[in-house]
Order: C-alpha cells, then sequence, then structure tokens
C-alpha cells in the first residue's frame, strides 16, 4: 500500500521521474567516453559498442537516463527503436574526421525528421578538441548544417571527453532547455 | 559575441502578447490584438499543443499491445518494470508478444537483478524472432559477464548461450572465455555448458577457437560441479557428431574416479556415462573402475544406480571369466532394491533388468520371488515382471514359479491371464523337470475358467506339442477333443487349434465334422486360419482320406486358388495343387508329411547386435523403448544418425533373414512355374506377421522342395543385395533366423 502511494504521490510531483537522453554519433566519436566521463567522472578504456550502453545520473536534482548507443553503421539502423520519449539527443562528432563529417550530417538530419524526436533538443559535441588539425564548433556547425534547423532548440559545443573540457557546460544548456520545456 | 550570430545557438520564439499592452490600448485595439495574438499562438504551436493534449490524455490506440509498448518506454523505472512483468505473464500464457522484442530489449541494461531475469527470458524465448536485433543485447552481456556479481555473471553467459542466433556466435567468444576461467565456480560451471550450445551453433568456430580444449583443460578443476558439466558437455559435443572429443586418460580417469562421490547425482551421472565409454587398457584399471563405482550402487538415486549397473556391466567385458561371476554378484541387490520404488520407476528397473538379464542371466539367478506380482502392482508392472520372471526361471525354483504362475492365471485382467498361461508354457518349454506339472496345471485351468484363457491355451498347446511332440499327448487331446472351434476367438488360436486337429488328425474324434465347419466359415476367416486348415486338410488326405476329406480338399483348393485374395494363401494352394498332381505319393508325403523341428523355446531374445547397442542404453531412454536411441532421436539434421538398417525393428530383420534362408534352400529347379504376377515378394513379406503360421508351412515346403518363380528371384536378389550390406550383422540375422524358424 505504501508503495502504491508513493508511487502516486512522486508521478504528482514528478519525482522519481527519468529524463531520457540519448547520445549518438558515427562510431569511434567518443559516445560511450563521454557517457562515463558524465556517470563516473573518469575516463574508461572502451570497446565498439555493440548494442547499447545505459547509465542513470542525476545533475541538478533530475535524474537523467543517458543513452549511449553503438555508431557502427551495422547498428545504425536501430537507433530508431530508441527515439520514443526522448527528451533530448546529444550528437556526437569527430572534429578530426573530416572526411566522415559529410556521413554524420546525413545521419543526423535523418534522424532529425523522425517524428519522435521532433519535440527533442540537440546538443552537438564537437568533440576531440584536445588533438591536432580538430574543426573548431563553427566549422562542425557548417559543415554538419545546423543552421537551416528550424522549430528546434539547439547548441554546439566543443568538447574533450578525455580532458572533460565542454560536457558540463552543454549538459547545462541542455538541462535548462529541457527543464523550460518539461517541466 | 553574439552565440546565435555565429551559428552555436538557436532558440524558437515563443510569441505572446505583452500583458503591459493590452491595460494600456483601447477596447476595440484589445479585442483585435487578442485574436491576433490567439491566432498567432495556434499557428506556431499548433503542432506542439496537439502532441502535448495527446499525450495529456494518452488515449490506448491499439489496446494491449500499444499499451505495454507506452509502459516499456515509460519515464518511472517501476511502471517498465512493472510493464516487463506483465508481458512475460502475457507470453508464458502463450500469447505472441515478439512485436515488442525492441523495447523489451532496451530495458535489458538495469542493476536490478529481478528486471534482468525477466528480460534475459524474454530474449530466450523471442530471440528467433528477431535475430538482426539481438546483437542490441551484445553490449550488456558482455558488460554483464564482468559484473562483481558471479550470479550475474552466469546468468548473462548462460543467455547469451541460450540465444540461437547465428550472429551471437561472432560476439561469444571474449566472453565465453573469460566466464571459463572465472574465479567462480558457479560461472565457471555454467559457461562449461554453454559451450556445447555453441558448438551446436557454430561447431567450426567453436573448434577453431580451442574451446574443446578448454573444456579438457577444465576436466582438472577444483570444483566437481565444473567438472562434472565438462565431462556432460563433451559428451554431449561428441555424441552430436558421432566423435570422440573426451579423451580419457589415465590421469583424467583417476580424477574422475575421485570426483565421483563429491558430485551431485546429475554429475555422477555424466561421470558414469564417460566411464562407462571408457577403454580400460588393462584389467588392473577395469578393476579399480569397478571398485570406485561399486559404492555408487547403493546411491538413492535411481538413475545413478543404473549408470553405475551400466559402467560395471561394460567394463566387465574386459574381465577375465572366473572374476565375472563375483563381480556379478554385486549388481543383484541394487537392481533388487530397485523394486521398492514407486511403479513408474520399477517400470523402468525392469526394462532395464531384462537387458541385464539377456547379457548376464546368472545375476539375479536366486532373486526370483522379488519379481512375484504384488496385488496393487499396476498392469504394466505386472506383464512385465511375468515377462522377467519365465527368464529367471530354471530347475530349483521351476516347480515354485509354476505354482505362482497359476495363481496368476486366476486374476482377473484378461492380459495377466494370457500373459500367465502364456508363461507357463514357456516354463514347461524351457525346464522339461516341471512341464508335466505344467500339463496338469493347464487342464486344471481349462476345467476350472476355459472361458477366459482358451485362446491362449491353444496356442500354448500347439507350442508344447511342438516341444514334446508325444509325451503329453493325451491331455492334450482331451483338451482339444473337448473343444468346439467357435468357442475361440482370435485367429492365431483358430489356426492353432486347425494345426493341431492336423497333425494329430487320428486321435480327433469327429473330425470330418469339424473340418466341415471350418470349411464353411472358409471365406470368412483370417488368412492364417485359412493357411493352416489349407494344410491341414491336404495332410489329412494323405493320412485317412475319406470321401468327405476329399470332398472338402477339391473344394478348398478350388476356393483358395479362385476367390482368396490373399497370395500366400492363393500360392500356397497352387503348390499344394501342383504337388498332389504328380502320381508320385511318397514325394507327396515326403514333402507335405515332413514332421517340423522341435520347438526349444518361445522366450524371445534379443539379437546379438541389438543387445550390445541396448547395453549401450542402459539407464537411458532406449532401455525402455528396447530400442536404440538412433532409432527414434533424429540428429541435427534431421536424418537418423545411424544407418537405416540398424534402427529396423527387429521383425523386419528376421523377415529379412528368413527369405534369405528360403532363397537359399530354393534348388534350380523349376517344377512350379506360374504366371502369377500378384506373387511379389513385397507383398508376402508384408503379410508375414499375421500369418505366420502360413510362413512356416511354406518354409517346411521350402526347405524339402524347390520351387523359384521369377518374381523371387528378383526379390531374393534384392535381399541379398540388402544383406551384403548388413555386412556383419549376417550371422546374427541366420541365428535369429534359425530361431524363429523354431519357433514354428
Amino acid at each position: 500500500m505504501g508503495n502504491v502511494f508513493s508511487s502516486i504521490f512522486g508521478r504528482l510531483w514528478g519525482v522519481n521521474k527519468e529524463i531520457r537522453i540519448l547520445i549518438l554519433g558515427l562510431d569511434g566519436a567518443g559516445k560511450t567516453t563521454i557517457l562515463y566521463k558524465l556517470q563516473m567522472g573518469e575516463v574508461v578504456k572502451t570497446k565498439p559498442t555493440i548494442g547499447f550502453n545505459v547509465e542513470t545520473l542525476t545533475y541538478k536534482n533530475i535524474s537523467i537516463n543517458m543513452w549511449d548507443l553503438g555508431g557502427q553503421t551495422s547498428i545504425r539502423p536501430y537507433w530508431r527503436c530508441y527515439y520514443a520519449n526522448t527528451a533530448a539527443v546529444i550528437f556526437v562528432v569527430d572534429s578530426t574526421d573530416k572526411e566522415r563529417i559529410e556521413v554524420a550530417k546525413k545521419e543526423l538530419h535523418m534522424m532529425l525528421k523522425e517524428d519522435e524526436l521532433t519535440e527533442s533538443a540537440l546538443l552537438v559535441f564537437a568533440n576531440k578538441q584536445d588533438q591536432p588539425g580538430a574543426l573548431t564548433a563553427a566549422e562542425v556547425s557548417k559543415a554538419l548544417g545546423l543552421v537551416d534547423l528550424k522549430d528546434r532548440s539547439w547548441s554546439i559545443v566543443a568538447s574533450s571527453a578525455i580532458k572533460g573540457e565542454g560536457l558540463t557546460e552543454g549538459l547545462d544548456w541542455l538541462i535548462d532547455v529541457i527543464k523550460e520545456e518539461q517541466l | 559575441m553574439n552565440r546565435a550570430e555565429l551559428g552555436l545557438k538557436f532558440k524558437p520564439r515563443k510569441q505572446f502578447g505583452h500583458p503591459a499592452q493590452l491595460q494600456v490600448n483601447g477596447h476595440k485595439f484589445l479585442k483585435r490584438f487578442i485574436y491576433f495574438s490567439l491566432a498567432n499562438l495556434l499557428i506556431m504551436s499548433v503542432s506542439k499543443l496537439e502532441t502535448r493534449l495527446r499525450k495529456l490524455f494518452n488515449v490506448p490506440r491499439k489496446g494491449e499491445t500499444f499499451e505495454f509498448r507506452e509502459g516499456l518506454v515509460s519515464q518511472y523505472a517501476s511502471e517498465r518494470k512493472d510493464t516487463i512483468q506483465r508481458v512475460i505473464a502475457a507470453m508464458t500464457v502463450g500469447k505472441d508478444v515478439s512485436s515488442l522484442f525492441p523495447d523489451i530489449l532496451k530495458n535489458i541494461a538495469t542493476h536490478d537483478h529481478e528486471q534482468k531475469k525477466l528480460v534475459y527470458l524474454y530474449l530466450m524465448n523471442y530471440a528467433k524472432t528477431n535475430p538482426e536485433l539481438c546483437i542490441l543485447a551484445v553490449n550488456t552481456f558482455v558488460q554483464d559477464t564482468e559484473d562483481p556479481n558471479p550470479l550475474v555473471r552466469a546468468l548473462a553467459i548462460r543467455t547469451m548461450g541460450c540465444i540461437r542466433v547465428d550472429k551471437m556466435t561472432d560476439y561469444i567468444e571474449i566472453p565465453l572465455k573469460r566466464t571459463l576461467k572465472d574465479d567462480n565456480p558457479y560461472v565457471r560451471k555454467t559457461a562449461a555448458i554453454c559451450v556445447a550450445k555453441f558448438f551446436d551453433l557454430n561447431s567450426r568456430l567453436c573448434v577453431e577457437q580451442g574451446f574443446l580444449d578448454e573444456l579438457m583443460d577444465l576436466l582438472d578443476d577444483s570444483n566437481q560441479m565444473v567438472v562434472a558439466n565438462s565431462i556432460s558437455a563433451l559428451i554431449e559435443i561428441s555424441k552430436s557428431t558421432n566423435s570422440n572429443f573426451l579423451k580419457i586418460d589415465s590421469k583424467i580417469l583417476k580424477k574422475l574416479l575421485m570426483t565421483l562421490n563429491e558430485c551431485t547425482e546429475w554429475g555422477r551421472i555424466s561421470i558414469l556415462t564417460a566411464l562407462a565409454d571408457y577403454n580400460a587398457q588393462e584389467v588392473a584399471e577395469v578393476q579399480h573402475i569397478i571398485d570406485r563405482v561399486s559404492p555408487q550402487l547403493q546411491h538413492e538415486n535411481p538413475a545413478v544406480v543404473l549408470s553405475a549397473v551400466k559402467v560395471i556391466i561394460k567394463q566387465l567385458d574386459k574381465v577375465e571369466e572366473d572374476q565375472k561371476e563375483s563381480l556379478l554378484k554385486r549388481l543383484s541387490s541394487p537392481l533388487v532394491s530397485l523394486l521398492s520404488t514407486p511403479p513408474e520407476i520399477q517400470y523402468v528397473a525392469l526394462r532395464n533388468i531384462r537387458i541385464v538379464l539377456e547379457k548376464y542371466p546368472v545375476v539375479l539367478a536366486r532373486e526370483l520371488r522379488v519379481f512375484f506380482i504384488k496385488y496393487n502392482d499396476p498392469l504394466y508392472l505386472k506383464l512385465e515382471k511375468i515377462d522377467i520372471l519365465v527368464r529367471l526361471a530354471d530347475e530349483s525354483n521351476g516347480l515354485l514359479l509354476l505354482a505362482e504362475l497359476r495363481e496368476y492365471a486366476l486374476e482377473i485382467e484378461p492380459e495377466v491371464i494370457n500373459k500367465s498361461v502364456n508363461a507357463i508354457g514357456q516354463l514347461a518349454m524351457k525346464i522339461p523337470k516341471v512341464s508335466k506339472k505344467a500339463i496338469d496345471v493347464l487342464y486344471e485351468l481349462f476345467i476350472s475358467r476355459a472361458d477366459s484363457l482358451i485362446d491362449q491355451l491353444v496356442v500354448v498347446l500347439q507350442n508344447l506339442l511342438r516341444r514334446y511332440p508325444t509325451e503329453y499327448l493325451t491331455t492334450i487331446i482331451t483338451i482339444i477333443g473337448d473343444l468346439e472351434f467357435d468357442t475361440l476367438n482370435t485367429s492365431d488360436a483358430i489356426a492353432s487349434y486347425v494345426w493341431i486337429i492336423g497333425e494329430y488328425s487320428s486321435e480327433i474324434a469327429h473330425l470330418e465334422d469339424r473340418l466341415t465347419t471350418l470349411m464353411s466359415q472358409f471365406q470368412d476367416s483370417d488368412p492364417a486360419v485359412q493357411s493352416a486348415l489349407l494344410t491341414t486338410i491336404v495332410k489329412i488326405n494323405l493320412t485317412k482320406p475319406t470321401p468327405v476329406t476329399q470332398k472338402l480338399l477339391q473344394q478348398i483348393l478350388n476356393e483358395a486358388t479362385k476367390e482368396v485374395e490373399n497370395a500366400d494363401v492363393r500360392d500356397k494352394a497352387y503348390i499344394y495343387w501342383r504337388v498332389l498332381s504328380t502320381d508320385d505319393v511318397q514325394l507327396q508325403k515326403k514333402i507335405i508329411m515332413t514332421k517340423l523341428p522341435v520347438l526349444e523355446s518361445t522366450i524371445d531374445h534379443f539379437p546379438p547386435l541389438l543387445l550390445n547397442e541396448l547395453v549401450n542404453e542402459i539407464s537411458n531412454l532406449g532401455s525402455v523403448y528396447h530400442k536404440p536411441a538412433s532409432s527414434f532421436i533424429k540428429s541435427i539434421d534431421g536424418e537418423l544418425i545411424n544407418t537405416q538398417l540398424q534402427s529396423k525393428k527387429l521383425e523386419e530383420l528376421q523377415q529379412l533373414a528368413k527369405t534369405e534362408i528360403v532363397n537359399n534352400t530354393v534348388k534350380a529347379e523349376n517344377l512350379l512355374d506360374f504366371d502369377d504376377n500378384d506373387d511379389s515378394p513385397q507383398n508376402s513379406s508384408a503379410a508375414v506377421p499375421s500369418t505366420g503360421n502360413v510362413l512356416d508351412e511354406l518354409n517346411d515346403l521350402f526347405s524339402n522342395f524347390s520351387a523359384q518363380t521369377p518374381q523371387q528371384q528378383t526379390g531374393s536378389s534384392m535381399i541379398n543385395n540388402a544383406i551384403k550390406q548388413t555386412g556383419p550383422d549376417q550371422p546374427q540375422k541366420k541365428s535369429s533366423n534359425e530361431d524363429l524358424l523354431d519357433l514354428f
């Protein structure tokens, strides 16, 4: 009985409610590293993700379900299985990988066309800024054609998952947007 | 610098009218402004409103599945778990919830063990319906095999093995290798079984990645469960490929024998199965194995006991004859103790005991009483027990058994009565010393309750006459003499009755009347009866012809050749007719009046080859069916593992052998040259089981007489081919054929 009440009240006040955030991007962009950096604060050694990782983290009193989906070509078609009820998408781009930025752009725009994501905010991490020859955030933004996006809150942040730079900044922005839209 | 200008940020502006404006402006303007701003609001966020409203009311669109799907992607962990439980509940009652696969899959990564188990359960069930999506679970599986909790590690690797999807094989290597070397024995033993599953899915990959060697290494594990499971896995793999991957050397043997006593029941059974197939090099080793295995005979689980019995029996082959006796003695009390189990297990035990008895009849020689029927035994146990009792009978206990069987013949169930009457006959044939008493018992039974056992009795009497042609003739003829054939119901009994009249025609009163009555129903009779009657009338015409019998002879030959549909009966009639139309009465008598060979026993035995296979099947299902496993279990390819011939039923084998003998003894002389197309060998062999008597007569005929139609020749060559294929089986089949000939 107590359980029933706590779950009813929990629902009324939005306690226990989890925000779903997807981390997407091409393979090797650094999605898993970002996820665990955000969750544990340390850099873990990662293997290509066949499938997905999901971690729950509490940030500014909001409990967030962070979904890191594998970016390999064979798994990308299954991203769509995860779109439902998603508050925001974090799209991670390897800023040093100039050849595949076109592919990333295509994937990004295809994803944003999905019905289930019309409501979600978009945060792009121009990752791997610690490496030489990385494109700047503005260059990445241009290459991805972000300026063309209408009707959507979006932001791009230069980041380095290994050094932990830019991650909290990006997340702060995202949480603000989500709070405004959902709560 | 403004971030928006740089192209780094964008926020759709929400246009609401400013409240201050509303107050300042005039009425008209205000109204217009409200309209304007409302319209603006509507246009700008009509899509947002719509989705919000839809979310608010959240009306289920497509019933249960939709509801489930909503629940599975809920933002509340408790609701997701609750929905998973409901989905699993739907799954277990047989609803197809496979369409929820991706949504369930999303819930796999959780720290809630309960939820994890539920999701794993779902995955195992529906992996096959969504093979591509399964790889989405790989990451979680791999992570779970590194979980600090050994239960989670084992659960993950077990579930991974249970997902029978090809794509999984690419990813299972690393986690499987890791779990095989896990610190925790529970994880290792689970992983060991998983290797067998992997092998079944992709044997090439499994061998290439060296998993079989890893399993062999696990045999040296410190934990007994790991050893037992590795053994099971290796046995399973060996069986499925018909090769031997389980190479036991003396070191492993030692380890296995040591582990045996510490294992669970299942572990013991696996190890015992491995030991049964072990090919010991020297007698001392065999002795050691038997000594170590013997304690298992006292185990409370019957399956362990039977497995131990199997090991001992198989290893005994290598022991000297004089030692066998003492070792066999060890088996008797464990086998006997199996008879104090529940009826179903007793039945299995009895079926196994029967195999053991065939191999070593001495094992239970002193234990006759244990197998006596109890009043509350189920029918199937009673029948099985009678079978075993007859096999245990010898001179010392014959009388005791006879008295017991007599009691059984007074039971109520017809099956038990028939079986007991038959058993009394078998006993009388087996032990001449008690045969006199047995005949008396049969006579007594005939007097007291002829109606319930007369059919079986007549068949038994025929067999007894074949065994003791003259000794008990008076008693038997008294019974037959009093008998009207219409009191008999089964065609077997009638055929036996007819055979006895023909063989002992001089002793039978009212012979002509009886024959006339029988003849009047000739067309309606069973082929077995028709055939027996044909022979009998022909015989009587040679021994004591009268005008009546001659008339009957003419009638039966006429009807048999013209109106009978059965090819065997018709052919037989033709042959007789041809023989009778020669003038050589001596030849006729020689052919028709031949005495059959003495019938030694009607207790059936397994042919040696089958027996060897059945010994291998002890404690397995095959021992209950009395068939090798290959005859009823399909291999992975969906074909029977063994050659077609081995799996053939015994009768078929005997049939082949029988026909071969028939053809071998046929001489080249073609006396009978019919152009009868119906006489195909397939046809005749198909009819055989129901017409035993026809065939034995035919055999008599053929062994002294030579006849071969062209069709038979082709038939015989075909059968010869079949026999060539069997190769080493041949001697065995000949012997079984002789048994069969004796039988009639």
